[in-house]
């Protein structure tokens, strides 16, 4: 039930014969379907909720990104050492991550995440999507796995390893100004040792597809609240090189983005500061924590969040974790019973995928309690 | 025609997300994804149909239940898979199912075929 490589595979097999036609009736050329097939495929294996599917890519794969897996601890390039660190193609690996992503690639690959309060680092499955990888041939030779990155404004970036150890942080397909991100927790004045993703400052003009920024995170010092790049060896792969460096230089004064969502100042409804009078002689109000409230909030001249009413919405927490896989099953029913809450299914043809990993059934069968 | 229903699987994600990429960079037309798209959900149902013959149990408690236009959607908690092979268990599940009897074409055309 698990896994049938077999059953994808001839699928595949099915549409892509079943298209042929339609694509040259279309006008469109048989490379074309190849490289949807190769696409398709390069998706699922992504995807890993699948074992085995194509064990001698994996292998080779493996091979691959065992040579140039990235490093949580910046200072060695120790190609050898990597060995040691899990891999991520591993077919144990049960956990995989799925961020929606919109306009780029999709992957379920697990990425390098960087919220508000937690710097997260995930080695990547190794897969470059076919954007990266039109990407990476402009840049040096020697540059191989993409570490995808995804800022907590939602922005995806990748971070490309070089051999040489500089990392190229692009943004693929789009032609977005890239923000600046502060990882809060970081001690102000210390280098950072862990790989730091992002420190890129808004660029005039914007920034074309698939422009690299080189990023030395030995040299990346945090002072308070601003970051600095300091780079030592600066290498141009593209011509929008010079442009950042220079503009690097701008950072700390060129930045409008704030690292958080500004403040917003609110003052009427509890944060009103006008009418003070009333709310001083008011003072047999039955609701004296309103009144308490707006009191602070006066004073304050700052509200945080609407503390009316915020506890009122009692419903489940339908988004739980924003990286947990939703256990989905889609089927059909043959029969769907109940009696008083006793629920019992009957279900076929079905395709779930759960904790990461997809299974099949031709046939289920269910109970549960409402 | 057959249900698009497993369009929104791994395989199915993975073939849409494709055909988005070839249609961005231009190399086929929204339409003939689509007629990509169609030509998944045939084989795709036939495939499950056909080439899949295992059983599965399951059982959690129901959290939600809708029905609508013959489409029945749950989510069930704290559930356990069971396989003759293996056990599975999750925390939550969404279950989308689609009116088993009139699948596809072929059939309601041999049930309902009759001579005058």
């Amino acid at each position: 039930m698990r896994w049938m490589p077999k059953l994808y595979r001839s699928v595949i097999e099915d549409v892509i014969n079943d298209v042929r036609d339609i694509f040259l009736d279309d006008g469109v050329d048989e490379q074309v379907l190849m490289e949807l097939k190769t696409l398709w495929e390069n998706k699922l294996m992504q995807s890993r909720a699948v074992d085995g599917f194509h064990s001698e890519e994996q292998q080779l794969l493996l091979q691959v990104q065992q040579q140039h897996q990235p490093q949580q601890q910046q200072h060695h390039h120790h190609h050898h050492h990597q060995q040691t660190q899990p891999q991520q193609t591993v077919p144990q690996q049960a956990q995989t991550q799925q961020v929606l992503i919109p306009a780029s690639q999709q992957a379920a690959a697990p990425q390098v995440i960087v919220p508000d309060s937690k710097l997260i680092q995930h080695m990547n499955a190794s897969n470059m999507s076919a954007a990266a990888t039109a990407a990476t041939l402009a840049l040096p030779a020697g540059v191989t796995p993409v570490q995808q990155i995804l800022t907590n404004s939602g922005q995806l970036l990748q971070v490309v390893r070089a051999a040489n150890g500089a990392q190229y942080i692009f943004q693929p397909q789009q032609s977005v100004v890239l923000q600046q991100q502060v990882i809060p927790q970081m001690q102000p004045g210390g280098v950072q040792a862990p790989v730091i993703q992002q420190v890129l400052a808004p660029l005039p003009g914007g920034i074309s597809p698939q422009t690299g920024v080189i990023i030395q995170p030995q040299q990346i010092l945090f002072t308070g609240n601003k970051t600095q790049v300091i780079p030592t060896t600066v290498a141009a792969p593209t011509p929008a090189q010079a442009q950042i460096t220079a503009a690097g230089q701008q950072q700390p004064q060129a930045q409008p983005a704030q690292p958080q969502a500004p403040l917003v100042l609110q003052v009427d409804g509890t944060g009103d500061t006008s009418s003070e009078e009333d709310e001083d002689e008011e003072e047999d109000y039955d609701d004296d924590e309103e009144e308490d409230k707006e009191k602070d909030g006066a004073e304050d001249g700052q509200v945080e969040e609407e503390p009316l009413n915020s506890e009122d919405d009692v419903s489940d927490e339908e988004g739980q974790e924003l990286f947990d896989t939703e256990n989905v099953v889609v089927c059909q029913y043959d029969k769907i019973h109940r009696s008083k809450n006793k629920w019992k299914f009957h279900l076929k043809d079905g395709i779930m995928n759960l904790n990461g990993r997809d299974y099949i059934f031709s046939k289920a069968i269910g109970d549960a309690e409402w | 025609m057959a249900y698009q229903l497993y369009r929104n699987t791994t395989l199915g994600n993975s073939l849409q997300e494709s055909l988005d990429e070839l249609i961005q960079s231009q190399q086929i037309t929204p339409q003939l994804a689509l007629q990509v798209l169609l030509q998944f959900d045939k084989a795709i149902n036939s495939a499950l149909a056909q080439r899949v013959r295992n059983r599965v149990n399951f059982r959690g408690s129901l959290n939600t239940y809708r029905f609508c236009d013959n489409v029945w959607t749950f989510v069930l908690n704290d559930v356990e898979f069971r396989e003759v092979t293996e056990l599975i268990k999750v925390d939550k599940v969404k279950i989308v199912a689609c009116d088993g009897k009139t699948s596809s074409p072929v059939d309601s055309i041999s049930r309902n075929h009759s001579s005058p």
